[in-house]
């Protein structure tokens, strides 16, 4: 069971503490996260389980929160990690999304978010977790529970004083079997719809490899070690009552498992080349189109990081945005891809003194989106629904966008 | 200029942000004492109050103390506001610990609320009230935890659920029943919601009281798919545990495959387990690792590993008895049943403590179903990821065929955390084959080229680890091991970053493990290939000269280690000391396999000799070691050479920096002027007996024993899903699965009972004469003893020597039944013959009248004396002696050790049974606790026949043994756990008998199960056992302690605070006509009374501060000693007080002992009971 859950800004700051048991976890033991976090580094951030002298820590980072869960005793870690504090950061982040309105001026979870709705967010963690174990984390009880905050209850509160975000009765939801819906639903509009979120995720490589194990030069160019598509059904619904549906597809058996799909080609190219000599690395990158979808790709991206041996870099595109970060990392946002011309970007790295020629070779991370096509082919046959009292309207839509795409050089 | 122009964007959001703050309770969180909280507090308006709650809960949140606004938040409790409530019920939780005594002022609001018709405010009461954690208001909470668990509402009754391990934390033994009553009673509830909760509770309050599943445990598996996911996961462990521990392992399982495959198992390990090694991928490996997994799934690693030696299978409970099987037994096929849906759960512990399930029950065959699921939880974000990582890599060391077709599901990508790399690493490694390695391979090209070194390095390692699992594919890894070996000593301009080197030293690492398990010959064809390939690539590179290749070439007409040569030659470019200690190394070891490396010897030992001042430390001891190697083995013609350069080399070590060095180049000179003019000797008459044993002993610390060491197995295997997995070592609370089928039926149970009943029916009949005034005067009498001895040695005054017989005198003489008034008379008598002005003894309560029976005048003239004490140091001792008088000479009578219930009358017959922990210490093993029983018959018939008795089951006992190891279980013969005790022959209505039992608790935390037999009929009871029993007092002085204490600094050393209420009560009660200094004295005595009842401790010193406030409490100090029953470790504790007389004290307790766990569990206890009000 969770002793207490600390809430971290991303300067080490603790925003908040919440003891969940009568066993008090005293604060300084962020103290010592913190100071392994600045001693090891980043990549500390990554574990998710930490032993600590005295705790087991387990941490999870959002929007550069960070959610610290502390425990002394045998539990299982993944109800800490991934549900626990993952519904959790999700679900302050859902809490946290103020109107509609704001969400372009604020990104989701942020520092400020956390402090000023405090409140909200200590009631939250006490609905939550009662003595370390979870009670009540179905978000649409809770929504009913402690009301999200919103611009409109924000202005009535500065108008009339009133603060309580608390609901006075208990949601009907709780004594359900189908905890994850309001007993009583009504939607003044009655449409569903569904989309079809692909996510493909590739590694191709690109660079001509000297392979020393098969003893022979092996030209790989382009090769595709690996390429899936991993789908989602995503699905609106503003439907009163407790209707139910079928979806079902025109051609399941493009679905391999129920998991994923292997495919041979995919949609854009990336060719990174790299020569270096005498201290300087030449650098070209070529972004174009290989198997047309159909519909336009947009916000395309490729990042990638220097290696740690290039002091300085001078990257220049013909189409989009280059910026590099003080982190190495350099990314060049294309967005939709010209009709006139292929772009590209190149620029030369200067390599750390003594360093004559680069033998790593960075990775290139490439971002897509696609929208109206659902590339593994999968169609959506129909929608049925059953016990609902008037037609309503459904939609579908589908949507391809890169995963883990990433390009060797 | 973007990166500037990204920041002014953000302090524009940030700006923006600002603007958008207004409204919501931002200025609370960052001004939140601007205003005056506390009238706001006490305002009429709900809207005021909520605001100043929300204030102090920022401060909360921003880690101030604002628990001085306790008693005037606690009022508003009753407030009709629902948010007002929820804000009071943080703050109250917040603080309840640290402010008891307000705590209680909100009780009647609680008791209130829970009749309220909002089923949401009867939640939160119980919830608070159950969250406040007070011993005194714990019948209340039971209470009303009993009543809620009846409420119509699903929502209360679930949080009625979970405020039962609140209950139980609070360690109340004489509820415990009445607990699990309730847990019992929520599993069967109708709504699955509560049912998750109820089994959340059971797995904290009762994990082993399987009686409570088996009786739903059909419907609980019914119900699994419709319990919310946290409950799921707690339920399939519960589940999971009553299968093994009512049917046993399934017998298709992978758990026993080693049963049926490979029956002399423990043969295997002994004889050379490096073949085995070397045989990829064949049953006998994989069964071996199978075995080691569901032996460390039963016992918990760290008792596997620490009997690793001296292996029984038979010990484990695995032979056929108890093996199920998964076809024909209804209960496993249930159970997978309704765990298979949840494989495909939305949330990913679901799914791994599904598969867990899965893994450990189903039959081989269906393990597969497990592995989709989990690569599909490789989807999830990175954290579940990792953890989900860390299960895998188990499974698939076990059972790598499981995931072979998947190899490239653990292909690393550039989106994943270096740990995330690393395991997927270590996986392919595992999970290689012949069919998969060349892709596998090809993918380590790429890895390696990364710009993170430290993966290119575990590449490397990882290569090794694929070499060794398949022999076959040793050679091309070889050959780009060497080639990679090549190309980095190459990058002589990248070696001069530091990340460059570890990937040389792990290339050479893996060579090195390599060409170790290579058996020492190679087809010929290999090796010329090797060396054609070693040509090009070395053409290629443009390193060598082809003229030197093409000789060797030639010249090689027999197996040669060009490995070793290539590597030696690049010795010159190599930079890391590591690396080149190892290839010393190698060059040393494999000096005389092939012509090739023989004849480059002499060269390469003069190369080194010229380097040796300029090596590292590291790389000199090898060369040192691999001169002797060569020179033990050299060819006659190169002798006279090698000699004078090995010469040469140690007397340059003689004389080195680093005694290391000069050391080994003492002892190895001496070696070799032994075994160099032996050479001589034996090359005359080579099959002479006659050899010098120096230089036997050098041939074997040198010789060519390229033998492979046997590899022990260095995983750690803990339950599937389990933290314990992740951090690799046993979290506290972390429990193997239970024995299996060491549950038995109850109908069952009866009949067993029975028979034991028969066979240990042994009569001995004592006499029903001894009562409890006997016993509790041979008690209190050894008791006495003890003090008397150690006190007297220490020149305490001539009135206490006689306490003892004067004493027991009293104690005799007196008739009442009544033990502790017969302590607080017997102790009225010393002190009234001190006392000038005697006082009457207050026999209503001894402990009530103590503070008064004491020598004021003592008591005076010791408060004087103290401000001096520091100064002088026969005032010290002064001080101290009539210190030690007051308070140990008179509490060591006044202890009263508290008495636990081991059976009450309800459940047995009519017979209660208590027992207390004895601060006798047992004469037949420092492994034993000794504790007083006392036995009453409150039933109308009379008994016969009381006996404790070890718990034994059908095929328990062994296992029960399993903890003791061989030698130990030898001296102690049967009576490991309990020294028997005598019989009681009959115990008459009404009438009380006490026996002294001495027991050996397997560990300090868990409880020990007897059985305790009596009218012919057995009863199972639980032993709780008290780690302040587990000590026995240290007698030392003040300066031996602050000695001892100075020498367990740092990690022995844990300090907690608690409060100490214990006091308040008597000070107000006698405040009126006493004087105020007596206060001291009556707290000191109580601390110390409290210590001394619940721990078996040895009170060194009490220190009074010196203060100029009477009343001013901080600074006073007590020490205590005692050292570990079973290894005789001192435990020394360290109170100090802060506080005022008449409010609770904050006590800091101080540990310093050198066993850490135990230490910090006897402090946590010392923490409790301080804590725990006076009953």
């Amino acid at each position: 069971m969770l002793q207490c859950i600390f809430l971290l800004s991303d300067s080490g700051e603790v925003m908040l503490e919440k003891q969940l048991t009568g066993h008090r976890v005293d604060r300084s033991i962020c103290a010592w996260f913190w100071d392994q976090i600045i001693t090891q580094g980043d990549s500390l951030k990554s574990v998710p389980v930490i032993a600590s002298p005295t705790h087991y820590l387990f941490q999870v980072v959002r929007e550069g929160i960070t959610f610290l869960a502390c425990t002394q005793v045998e539990m299982p870690p993944l109800m800490a990690v991934e549900c626990l504090l993952l519904s959790l950061s999700r679900h302050c982040e859902a809490m946290l999304w103020v109107a509609d309105v704001l969400s372009d001026y604020l990104d989701g979870l942020n520092e400020d978010l956390i402090k000023d709705n405090f409140v909200i967010v200590y009631e939250l963690l006490d609905e939550m977790i009662d003595n370390g174990i979870p009670l009540t984390t179905e978000p649409n009880i809770l929504r009913e529970m402690i009301a999200p905050p919103n611009i409109v209850s924000k202005v009535l509160s500065v108008v009339t004083g009133n603060t309580s975000n608390m609901s006075n009765t208990l949601p009907g939801a709780t004594s359900s079997c189908v905890p994850w819906r309001k007993t009583d639903l009504k939607h003044t509009s009655n449409d569903v719809y569904v989309d079809l979120v692909e996510e493909m995720d590739a590694t191709i490589n690109r660079f001509p490899v000297l392979n020393p194990l098969i003893f022979s030069f092996m030209l790989r160019d382009g090769t595709l070690v690996k390429c899936e598509i991993y789908g989602e059904v995503q699905v609106n619904s503003h439907l009163s009552g407790l209707p139910d549906l079928t979806l079902s597809f025109a051609n399941p058996s493009v679905l391999n498992d129920v998991r994923v799909k292997k495919l041979k080609n995919t949609p854009i190219y990336v060719k990174p080349q790299l020569t270096s000599d005498a201290g300087t690395c030449r650098i070209s990158v070529l972004v174009g189109i290989r198997n047309d979808p159909g519909k336009p790709i947009d916000s395309i991206t490729v990042q990638f990081q220097l290696p740690p041996c290039v002091t300085s870099s001078d990257l220049s595109s013909n189409y989009g945005a280059v910026n590099v970060l003080a982190d190495k990392t350099c990314s060049w946002t294309i967005g939709r891809i010209p009709k006139d011309k292929a772009p590209s970007m190149s620029g030369t790295l200067v390599l750390e003194t003594g360093v004559e020629r680069l033998h790593v070779f960075p990775t290139f991370q490439v971002g897509f989106r696609i929208m109206g096509v659902a590339l593994s082919g999968l169609k959506i046959d129909k929608l049925d629904l059953l016990n609902l009292p008037s037609r309503p309207y459904k939609g579908f839509r589908a949507l391809t966008r890169a995963g883990e795409f990433q390009v060797r050089s | 200029m973007l990166t500037h122009f990204g920041a002014t964007a953000e302090s524009l959001g940030k700006a923006s942000t600002m603007a958008f703050r207004i409204g919501t309770d931002a200025h609370l969180y960052d001004d939140p004492d601007d205003v005056s909280i506390a009238p706001l507090l006490d305002s009429k308006f709900d809207s005021e109050k909520c605001e100043a709650l929300k204030r102090l809960l920022a401060l909360i949140a921003q880690g101030f103390d604002v628990s001085n606004y306790f008693p005037q938040v606690v009022k508003n409790v009753a407030s009709q506001s629902l948010e007002v409530k929820k804000l009071v019920y943080l703050y109250l939780l917040h603080y309840a610990e640290k402010r008891p005594n307000e705590a209680l002022l909100s009780i009647n609001y609680f008791q209130k609320d829970l009749g309220d018709p909002n089923p949401l405010v009867r939640a939160w009461a119980l919830r608070t009230m159950a969250g406040i954690r007070l011993h005194v208001i714990a019948p209340l909470v039971l209470v009303a935890v009993g009543k809620c668990a009846r409420d119509p509402s699903v929502y209360v009754r679930k949080c009625a659920a979970t405020a039962l391990p609140k209950l139980h934390d609070l360690r109340l033994e004489e509820h415990t029943a009445a607990i699990e009553e309730i847990v019992g009673m929520l599993l069967k509830d109708n709504s699955p919601g509560v049912v998750g909760a109820a089994a959340a509770a059971f797995a904290s309050i009762c994990p082993n009281n399987f009686s409570l599943i088996g009786r739903n445990y059909k419907r609980l598996c019914e119900t699994l798919p419709d319990v919310e996911e946290w409950g799921q996961i707690v339920l399939i462990g519960i589940l999971l545990r009553y299968v093994i521990a009512k049917h046993g392992l399934v017998g298709e399982s992978l758990m026993l495959s080693s049963d049926t495959l490979e029956k002399p198992n423990t043969e295997k390990e002994d004889s050379e387990p490096h073949l085995a090694i070397r045989k990829p991928l064949t049953a006998p490996t994989l069964t071996y690792i199978a075995d080691i997994i569901s032996r460390s799934y039963l016992e918990g690693p760290d008792k596997y590993l620490s009997q690793l030696g001296n292996v029984n299978r038979d010990s484990l409970g695995l032979d056929g008895s108890c093996v199920t099987s998964a076809k024909s037994n209804d209960d496993v096929k249930i159970l997978l049943q309704c765990t298979s849906p949840l494989l495909w759960s939305f949330n990913s512990a679901v799914v791994l403590a599904a598969a867990g399930v899965h893994w450990i029950m189903a039959p081989k065959e269906d393990i597969l179903k497990i592995v989709k699921p989990l690569l599909f939880l490789l989807r999830s974000s990175s954290s579940s990821k990792y953890v989900v990582l860390c299960n895998i890599q188990v499974f698939a060391k076990a059972m790598p065929s499981l995931f072979s077709p998947y190899f490239e599901d653990f292909f690393i990508s550039s989106f994943d955390s270096y740990q995330i790399k690393t395991l997927k690493l270590e996986i392919l490694s595992s999970i290689a084959t012949y069919s998969s390695i060349s892709s596998i391979f090809q993918e380590f090209q790429d890895y390696i080229r990364d710009p993170d070194r430290r993966l290119a390095a575990d590449t490397v390692a990882a290569m090794g680890l694929c070499a060794q699992r398949l022999p076959d594919v040793a050679k091309t890894c070889l050959e780009g091991l060497l080639f990679l070996a090549l190309s980095e000593s190459s990058n002589r301009d990248a070696a001069s970053l530091g990340e460059e080197e570890i990937v040389l030293v792990q290339v050479i690492k893996s060579i090195m493990a390599i060409i170790k398990q290579d058996p020492p010959s190679h087809e010929k064809a290999l090796v010329l290939h090797l060396f054609d390939e070693i040509g090009k690539l070395y053409a290629m590179a443009g390193i060598v000269s082809k003229r030197f290749l093409v000789m060797e070439i030639v010249k090689h007409d027999e197996i040669g280690w060009m490995v070793i040569v290539h590597l030696v030659r690049r010795l010159d470019s190599m930079c890391a000391p590591a690396a080149r200690a190892m290839v010393i190394w190698m060059m040393g070891e494999y000096c005389n396999i092939g012509s090739l490396i023989s004849k480059m010897i002499p060269t390469v030992v003069k190369y080194l000799a010229r380097r040796f001042t300029l090596e590292a430390v590291e790389t000199k001891l090898q060369i040192i070691n691999a001169c002797v190697k060569v020179l033990l083995r050299a060819n006659v013609e190169d002798m006279s050479e090698l000699q004078i350069t090995v010469g040469y080399v140690l007397e340059l070590a003689k004389s080195d920096l680093k005694y290391d060095v000069r050391d080994r180049a003492r002892v190895l000179k001496n070696f070799l002027s032994h075994c160099v003019g032996l050479y001589d000797l034996e090359k005359v008459k080579d099959q002479t007996e006659f050899k010098d044993l120096t230089y036997v002993l050098a041939e074997y610390i040198f010789g060519g024993q390229t033998k492979v060491p046997s590899e022990p197995f260095s995983y750690r295997f803990y339950l599937p899903g389990s933290l314990s997995q992740i951090v690799l070592h046993a979290a506290p609370g972390y429990e193997p699965l239970p024995e299996p089928c060491s549950l038995v039926d109850d109908e069952d149970g009866h009949s067993l009972s029975h028979m034991q009943g028969t066979i240990t029916g042994g009569v001995r009949v004592t006499d029903s004469e001894p009562n409890n005034i006997d016993d509790s005067d041979a008690m209190s009498g050894s008791l006495d003893e003890e003090n008397t001895s150690d006190y007297s040695s220490r020149g305490s005054d001539s009135g206490s020597s006689g306490d003892g017989g004067n004493y027991n005198n009293a104690s005799d003489s007196d008739e009442n039944e009544e033990a502790d008034t017969l302590i607080s008379l017997s102790d009225g008598a010393p002190a009234s013959r001190n006392n000038t002005e005697a006082s009457v003894v207050n026999s209503s309560s001894g402990l009530m009248g103590f503070g008064e029976l004491m020598s004021k005048k003592s008591l005076e003239s010791w408060l004087n004396e103290n401000p001096g004490s520091t100064q002088n140091s026969s005032d010290v001792d002064h001080g101290q002696r009539s210190l030690a008088r007051i308070s140990i000479k008179d509490i060591g009578q006044l202890v009263k050790p508290k008495s636990y219930t081991l059976l009450d009358p309800a459940n047995g017959n009519g017979l209660s049974v208590d027992y207390r922990f004895s601060s006798e210490v047992s004469s037949i093993s420092p492994q034993l606790v000794c504790l007083q029983v006392s036995f009453r018959n409150s039933s109308t018939e009379p008994m016969s026949n009381i006996l404790f008795s070890e718990e034994e089951s059908n095929q328990g006992s062994d296992s029960s043994d399993k903890s003791v190891s061989s030698s130990e279980r030898i001296s102690h013969g049967e009576v490991a756990k309990l020294v028997s005790m005598e019989e009681i022959g009959s115990l008459d209505p009404g009438q009380t008998t006490n026996r002294m039992l001495q027991v050996r608790f397997e560990h300090h935390l868990l409880p020990l199960k007897l059985v305790l037999s009596f009218n012919g009929r057995k009863q199972a009871v639980k032993l709780r056992p008290d780690i302040g029993y587990f000590i026995k007092p240290l007698p030392m002085d003040i300066e031996t302690f602050s000695k001892k204490e100075s020498q367990l600094p740092g990690m022995f050393e844990y300090v907690r605070r608690c409060i100490f209420t214990d006091h308040i009560s008597q000070l107000n009660v006698k405040e009126d006509h006493s004087m105020m200094k007596d206060n001291f004295l009556l707290i000191c005595e109580k601390l110390a009374l409290k210590m001394l009842s619940n721990a078996n401790l040895f009170l060194v010193s009490v220190e009074m501060p010196v203060a100029a406030n009477l009343n001013d409490l901080s600074g006073l100090c007590l020490r205590f000693s005692g050292e570990i029953l079973s290894n005789s470790i001192p435990c020394l504790i360290t109170l100090t007080l802060k506080g005022t007389c008449c409010e609770p004290l904050e006590v800091s307790v101080k540990m310093n002992c050198e066993e850490t766990v135990f230490g910090l569990n006897l402090l946590n206890r010392i923490v409790i009971f301080l804590a725990e009000p006076f009953p």
